[in-house]
């Protein structure tokens, strides 16, 4: 195949639009717990302390777009490690599989505040803080391999 | 996109039809996405600026922020993909041709942009709406013009 460093302009660009996507999901979680009305600070303490009452309706509504959208996207970004010759193939699969596992942890971790198990919204913070961090880590690994 | 860059197409007949179904089916996605955002946000200055910022003479509130970036983080998702898999085919069949590089560098700038520009156009003023608009347009005719130019290409020679 000629020209195959034709392919390294959509790679670079889905690095971008990840960011913008992960940026935008970002800001939507926190609008939905109050941001609009507060400061990021503030909003941060709310969810932490009082975290927005959620239903199993509302859950179901957001974490059924995640889970395809979410899983769709890491396969497509980690697999571009498969034509990576600057990172090993074992570091590549570590960090996929910690990633959708800290996906799952993070469209799962309201269920745990909406069911009552977990009073704080810690580990909502926590857990999109690590997807976030590793998605990153990922997507650098990709820019790292252009 | 290994496969897209390891079969040889000329002996891959499958390959070619489910390249040709895919970028069709992508094709009239494109269409429907600009008749999905007439539907909902309008596609004219007047209707999109009375989406974006209400009307106190016919008392129409605005449009709600968490709405708005609900349909901007859906649009750069959607928009990610579709590109992605046009302009990697696009690439695959037209890898000699010198504009090639500068319509994929387009077809992304575009789709990048635009919701960015509805945001920008939510927080500022109605002169970034004409932008946005100008650039929905365009991306999406760059995108369906590179899928023509694909099916012209797997179908027609």
């Amino acid at each position: 195949m000629k020209k195959l460093h034709l392919y390294h302009i959509p790679i670079a660009y889905m690095l971008l639009y990840v960011v913008a996507i992960l940026i935008s999901g970002i800001w939507l979680f926190l609008l939905s717990q109050g941001l609009a009305s507060a400061d990021i600070l503030q909003t941060l303490t709310h969810i932490a302390t009082t975290p927005e009452p959620k239903s199993l309706h509302n859950f179901i509504e957001v974490a059924t777009p995640h889970m395809f959208a979410i899983g769709t996207l890491i396969f497509v970004v980690a697999h571009f490690m498969l034509f990576s010759t600057n990172v090993s193939k074992k570091f590549s699969l570590r960090i996929s599989l910690m990633l959708f596992t800290v996906a799952l942890f993070n469209v799962l971790a309201y269920l745990f505040i909406s069911f009552g198990l977990v009073v704080s919204g810690w580990i909502k913070l926590f857990s999109l803080a690590l997807f976030v961090l590793v998605f990153l880590f990922m997507l650098g690994m990709v820019a790292f391999s252009l | 996109m290994k496969f897209l860059v390891n079969k040889d197409l000329e002996h891959a007949s499958l390959l070619k039809n489910l390249m040709a179904g895919v970028v069709f089916a992508l094709f009239f996605y494109f269409i429907l996405d600009v008749v999905l955002h007439a539907y909902v946000i309008g596609l004219d200055v007047s209707t999109l600026s009375t989406t974006l910022f209400g009307n106190p003479d016919e008392f129409m509130e605005p449009i709600l922020i968490d709405t708005l970036l609900l349909q901007v983080h859906i649009d750069l998702f959607m928009a990610l993909f579709s590109i992605m898999i046009v302009a990697s085919i696009y690439i695959r069949l037209h890898n000699k041709k010198v504009m090639t590089k500068w319509l994929v560098h387009a077809l992304f700038i575009l789709g990048l942009f635009t919701p960015i520009l509805l945001m920008i156009a939510y927080f500022t003023n109605v002169w970034f709406i004409t932008i946005w608009l100008v650039t929905f347009i365009l991306g999406h005719l760059l995108a369906m013009w590179m899928s023509l130019l694909i099916l012209k290409k797997l179908l027609f020679k």
